[in-house]
């Protein structure tokens, strides 16, 4: 066998200790080990990008990832966007907006647009096309989505 | 049906003020899906469960001369594995359309594309079952591969099948109407050309299943990503020879279709390695890499040659089409319905009153062809309406014109094309008038004299299509399909608390169909949507079904539902009526009451009435049973066999869709920008708008790829060169636009409230108004794009061939 690897990280202001083997992909330890299953595997190559998570800030493809490089990490998966029955204004604005269709993208769209907004309050439809260039969305035309982002925008600004 | 009469508008339902219906109300669907919640598959862990690896093939052609599982089976973790022997052993080869050209879904003989699954392992992890693979040692014969669709239809080409005399799955001429005699006395004949390469679904999420079978009881239940569970449990019951009400299965929410979602080997797959485990259930989550070389990922693989006769006048008289279709190794993914289909829109939307369908479908060693959303027409419209460009630049006559001057007019509806299939009703020319006037259409063409006089190279292109919806089996029987009429059953039922409950047969997958089912019944029965759940009933609960597919859930869900309503009101009216101490005819559900229909105030709510029904038997009729449930299954109606020359009342509506899109040509890349798009699409009632605004510009981006970027390459060894989303290109928020988009109304006169088919939708239109587009930017160097999708390589290489003529 193969030798585990102990691995502690925070998700979503939780801290977990776990161990996997040194090739385990971080999604797999988010999903299976975790139980942390809104985190989706659409292509695990790094292209589709419903994979997305926030590592310390920043979205990284967590199917490219080894478990073990999250050692020590703070992350964010789509668990962590609704504090219990209220819905992050992403979600409120992807519901409002249609920004989703079958919905299995929409977590890794939503940690994007999440990393995005952080910085840029108020972002131009040219920033938001570039936020979202690396995310595949096989349904919904991307229309609906670009105006969800707006709209989350707009209610963050209106929230703070 | 069964004397029923179905509201024929929004306005008809038993509501004095919809609140619901026809309106873009958010969807039941979203707060699982975008909180993460929603039961994917993979989300899904059984106790005691197994994971699944494939062995897929790495040689397109090739006899199998061993298989030695030993090393793989001895590893550590692994609890079994399987080959073609167990295959063989416990099921039936592949059912196909057309028949007898099936595998079973582990090889045996030999393999025949590349990603044919050879063999198999269950093991307590998916790393582990990767890891075995690798242990597997499997002998091979290579056999010359047979790619070329022309060479593999030659007599003397290497077989696919041993068996079969040549490669020929299917070949039929297809005649309607005086063909020979049109070309004759036409003015002008033109005949072009074409090569659409190979495209397909690409849902994000991949097939998945988990299959577990009762060795005592012998039975099989499957959990997976299934587009129709219903069907599939039959496809299993008979290939496994199981009493159908023995296979279970159960749909989860999935991450889309499209048509392309697969499964059929996955599951017989794991069923069977769950047989071998004692029972134990066995997941298996199809990777990217197995779909695009191995899954439900590819469709229409076409060589087409085409002739259209026209009068000076631009009035077209017969349209002839050959098509050679690449079905790849089977024909077990349905592939052949797609090169089928176009015969329910063949001449467009034009009344050209003869036509032609020269038909080969051939089998070579690629993956076998699937379904993918628009099942077979978007090839199809893309040649057609560059012969109606190819005529209109010869004479002169306006691209836009010579559309209209070929439109079926509105006062011809009902209007039966010469393939057979009946148009319910439209408006072509409305449509077009609308999508000139939204783009200002005589500006862009001032616009496009200017760029052109600077050298660039702008096109514009205006394409109006038919997208059949309501499909039927009828629509097929030409290729081996059996079966008429399509059920789509729900159950319906009120609690004792006023709440209503909708069982449908069908999982979510992106379409919101159960935010229409929700609509209609708080509509009906005039209720908060809130007050209505909608769950999935697996095959052995469901009424009959077969769930999403050929545009027409929609259409055919809503009449299920007000079907089920109205029996269940039916009951309802005798129960009150027995209060009233009056005859059920004088009673009526209005406004989420039953009334008398005299007596105003003589009135009771729908849950009073339940609450009676449930509670008080006393008071119940005696003819009514204290059941305030209903079930009903619709079916399109009017449905019938095809004549000698495959003519038939097929699909139940016609849609229709004008698109007008203005691209550049980048003569130094190839590359094309779409600057301008406008849609005006008419799918008759809308019944929730924001739906059906979802469908056209999600299909409005898979026509964009399939133009512009997607394609599945094989090399001239039958190797697939496209097993990654790097290779094969979707596109992405920075290729598709976001048009200008106008609704039309022209309700079907043959549906429940007056809704057209339309979830395949704008895949129909726009790659055929982008080809036009091109092919208009690139008139000037006198290069005609026929290929696609037009890729910059393509197009750049056309450029070069013009400025070296």
């Amino acid at each position: 066998m193969i030798s585990q690897r102990d691995i502690r990280l925070t998700v979503n202001g939780v801290s977990y200790e776990g161990s996997a083997e040194p090739r385990m992909t971080l999604v797999d330890f988010l999903r299976h080990e975790l139980g942390l299953v809104g985190t989706h595997v659409g292509c695990e190559h790094g292209v589709c990008g419903a994979c997305t998570i926030l590592m310390d800030g920043k979205a990284v493809r967590s199917c490219i990832m080894l478990a073990a490089q999250a050692d020590g990490a703070d992350l964010m998966t789509v668990e962590g966007l609704a504090k219990d029955a209220e819905l992050h204004p992403i979600q409120q604005a992807f519901m409002e907006e249609r920004g989703l269709q079958c919905g299995f993208c929409t977590p890794g769209f939503m940690m994007s647009i999440h990393e995005l907004l952080q910085t840029t309050t108020d972002p131009s439809d040219e920033e938001i096309r570039d936020a979202l260039g690396g995310a595949i969305c096989r349904c919904t035309g991307y229309e609906s989505i670009l105006k969800s982002v707006r709209n989350a925008a707009a209610k963050l600004r209106a929230s703070t | 049906m069964g004397g029923f009469e179905f509201p024929k508008s929004i306005d008809d339902l038993p509501v004095t003020n919809p609140k619901w219906v026809g309106r873009p109300v958010k969807r039941v669907e979203d707060p699982q899906l975008i909180t993460g919640r929603a039961e994917f598959i993979d989300n899904v862990e059984l106790p005691g469960m197994l994971h699944c690896a494939i062995l897929h093939s790495p040689h397109p052609h090739a006899r199998i001369k061993s298989i030695d599982m030993s090393r793989a089976a001895a590893m550590p973790g692994v609890v079994t594995t399987l080959t073609g022997e167990d295959a063989e052993r416990w099921t039936r080869k592949s059912y196909t359309t057309p028949e007898g050209w099936g595998t079973y879904v582990l090889a045996t003989d030999k393999v025949r594309f590349v990603g044919e699954p050879v063999a198999a392992v269950a093991a307590t992890s998916r790393y582990i079952a990767e890891d075995a693979l690798e242990l597997i040692d499997v002998e091979y014969e290579l056999l010359d591969p047979i790619v070329d669709a022309f060479a593999a239809a030659q007599p003397d080409s290497p077989k696919v099948f041993d068996e079969h005399e040549n490669n020929i799955m299917y070949q039929r001429k297809f005649t309607w109407g005086e063909v020979d005699e049109a070309f004759a006395q036409a003015g002008h004949t033109y005949t072009e050309k074409f090569r659409w390469h190979r495209v397909g679904a690409n849902p994000l999420e991949t097939f998945g299943v988990i299959s577990e079978w009762d060795l005592v009881e012998d039975t099989l239940t499957c959990r997976g990503s299934f587009q129709t569970p219903s069907y599939m449990a039959m496809g299993r019951a008979a290939t496994f020879r199981l009493p159908s009400n023995k296979v279970r299965f159960i749909g989860q929410p999935h991450g889309g279709s499209f048509g392309g979602k697969g499964g059929g080997r996955g599951t017989d797959i794991t069923a069977m390695l769950s047989r071998k485990a004692g029972g134990r259930p066995v997941k298996w989550i199809e990777d990217r890499i197995e779909y695009l070389t191995a899954g439900g990922s590819q469709a229409w693989d076409r060589h087409y040659e085409v002739s259209i006769a026209v009068k000076n006048d631009g009035t077209v008289t017969a349209l002839r089409v050959k098509l050679l279709d690449d079905l790849g190794a089977t024909a077990e993914g349905f592939g052949a319905t797609g090169a089928v289909k176009p015969m329910a829109s063949f001449t467009g939307c034009y009344a050209i009153p003869a036509a032609e369908y020269d038909l080969t479908l051939v089998a070579t060693n690629k993956l076998p062809a699937s379904p993918y959303r628009g099942m077979g027409p978007p090839p199809h419209n893309f040649v057609l309406e560059q012969m109606m460009d190819i005529a209109a630049r010869d004479l002169g006559i306006d691209p836009a014109e010579i559309r209209r001057r070929n439109f079926i007019p509105p006062d011809q509806f009902p209007y039966i094309i010469p393939s057979g299939n009946e148009y319910d009703s439209g408006e072509y020319e409305a449509a077009l008038d609308k999508v000139l006037e939204m783009s200002g259409y005589e500006e862009l063409r001032n616009e496009q004299e200017e760029a052109r006089a600077q050298g660039r190279l702008i096109g514009v292109g205006v394409v109006s299509t038919i997208e059949p919806g309501v499909f039927d089996w009828n629509a097929y029987t030409v290729i081996g399909t059996r079966g008429i009429g399509i059920p789509e059953g729900v159950n319906v039922s009120i609690d004792t608390m006023g709440k209503i409950t909708a069982r449908v047969g069908f999982a979510l997958e992106g379409q919101g169909q159960y935010t229409v089912v929700t609509q209609l019944l708080a509509d009906y029965f005039c209720v908060e949507l809130e007050d209505v759940r909608v769950v999935m009933a697996d095959n052995l609960s469901a009424p009959p079904n077969f769930g999403p597919g050929g545009s027409r859930l929609g259409v055919a869900i809503t009449g299920a539902v007000l079907g089920a309503a109205q029996r269940l009101t039916e009951k309802l009216v005798k129960v009150a009526a027995k209060l009233f101490e009056v005859q059920p005819e004088d009673v009526e559900l209005l406004d989420g009451e039953l009334r008398v229909k005299s007596v105003p105030e003589s009135k009771i709510s729908v849950r009073n009435v339940v609450g009676i029904m449930l509670n008080r038997s006393d008071m119940l009729p005696p003819d009514v049973d204290p059941s305030p449930e209903a079930t009903f299954a619709w079916t399109a109606p009017g449905r019938v066999e095809p004549d000698e020359q495959g003519r038939v009342k097929s699909y139940l509506t016609a849609a229709n869709a004008c698109h007008l899109v203005m691209v550049e040509v980048d003569p130094d890349t190839g590359m094309v920008e779409i600057l301008k798009y406008y849609i005006a699409d008419d799918c008759g009632t809308r019944l929730n708008p924001a739906n059906v605004d979802g469908m056209i510009q999600g299909a409005l981006a898979q026509g964009v790829g399939a133009a512009l970027l997607e394609e599945y390459v094989y090399d001239e060894n039958a190797q697939p060169l496209t097993a990654s989303f790097m290779d094969y290109l979707l596109p992405t928020i920075h290729e598709v636009p976001m048009p200008e988009k106008a609704s039309l109304v022209t309700p079907s006169p043959f549906t429940p409230l007056g809704a057209k088919g339309a979830g395949e939708s704008a895949i129909h239109t726009t790659p055929a108004a982008i080809m036009c587009a091109i092919n208009d930017a690139l008139l000037p160097l006198k290069v005609r794009a026929t290929e696609v999708p037009a890729s910059p390589n393509r197009v750049w290489k056309l450029i070069q061939d013009a400025q070296q003529q």
